[in-house]
């Protein structure tokens, strides 16, 4: 029983750390390489790394989506894909796709002669499945090691949602130490005393019944 | 365009339901704090009168109007994030 209470309890904060990591902003600074679009099938279950840019993508089952490579501050290769998130999930509201694609156009340096930009994105870089993370901004930094900036929707949102979950929590732990944890014992106090008393009355019973055989001897 | 609808009347109905359960809860405070303060000068007038002029009170005073934030604030925060994500 505790293993499996701990592994719901870890299981159900793995996926709200996971649904966090993924929506939330997340800034990396890059040297741009190049910008491409590609064709993209929208049908099996990777439908859900991909947005939803307008009510039409909903029905296709492929389209145009476009990149942009990028070589991170430690040398590897990060791509973005760069899509309209519209009015839809997540809450970003970007529309201006084909500006941004622009200035990653405009931002392509070489490895001779780089130059460092941020971009705000979220959402996972993964090979197996192809997804990419959706660049939402870029702008210039002076260097690889330049500063990030202080992550203050993140911390903002964070601190709202764990207020929420400790609001809640501390208001069920008082309703059960109130309301639910005496009606059990009650409950588990009549148990044990009907259970003492049908003991009892087995006692008496089978006093009986031996008292039956003794008589008839 | 219809993604902007559905948004809207996703947001709408739950902002609804949020605007009128703490319509209800502020209303509920006010009316227990009405109450006490009679109990404790034990006037003036009647109880039931008392109470019932203070909410009527209440529902033409600013805080009540406040509770509409409910539906402004999300309003501000989305053409925030709009400008913020695209023009800025």
């Amino acid at each position: 029983m505790f293993y499996v209470k701990w592994f719901f309890i870890i299981g159900f904060w793995s996926v709200v750390a996971g649904f966090f990591h993924y929506t939330l902003p997340q800034v990396d600074i890059v040297r741009v390489v190049n910008t491409y679009e590609e064709r993209q099938e929208l049908t099996d279950w990777t439908r859900i790394f991909w947005s939803t840019p307008d009510s039409q993508s909903t029905n296709i089952n492929n389209r145009d989506v476009q990149f942009i490579q990028t070589v991170r501050a430690n040398g590897r290769p990060m791509v973005y894909r760069n899509e309209d998130t519209g009015w839809h999930w997540p809450p970003y509201f970007k529309f201006d796709t084909a500006n941004l694609y622009t200035e990653a156009n405009d931002a392509v340096s070489t490895k001779e002669n780089p130059r460092w930009f941020a971009v705000k994105h979220y959402g996972w870089r993964n090979e197996f499945f192809s997804s990419f993370p959706n660049a939402v901004s870029l702008w210039q930094v002076d260097g690889p090691e330049a500063s990030k900036g202080i992550p203050w929707v993140n911390i903002v949102i964070l601190t709202l949602f764990f207020g929420l979950v400790w609001g809640i929590w501390s208001r069920w732990r008082r309703f059960r130490i109130s309301r639910i944890d005496p009606t059990l014992e009650e409950l588990q106090d009549n148990w044990e005393a009907a259970e003492d008393a049908v003991q009892d009355q087995g006692g008496r019973f089978m006093r009986w019944v031996r008292g039956l055989g003794r008589g008839r001897r | 365009m219809l993604g902007a609808l559905r948004l809207m009347a996703i947001g709408f109905a739950v902002l609804t339901v949020v605007y009128i359960c703490l319509s209800l809860y502020s209303r509920a405070v006010r009316r227990a704090k009405l109450e006490a303060e009679w109990d404790r000068d034990q006037g003036p007038g009647e109880r039931d009168g008392f109470v019932h002029q203070g909410l009527e009170e209440y529902d033409g005073s600013l805080r009540r109007k406040l509770i509409l934030g409910v539906y402004v604030v999300p309003l501000c925060l989305v053409a925030l994030i709009i400008y913020l994500t695209n023009f800025a």
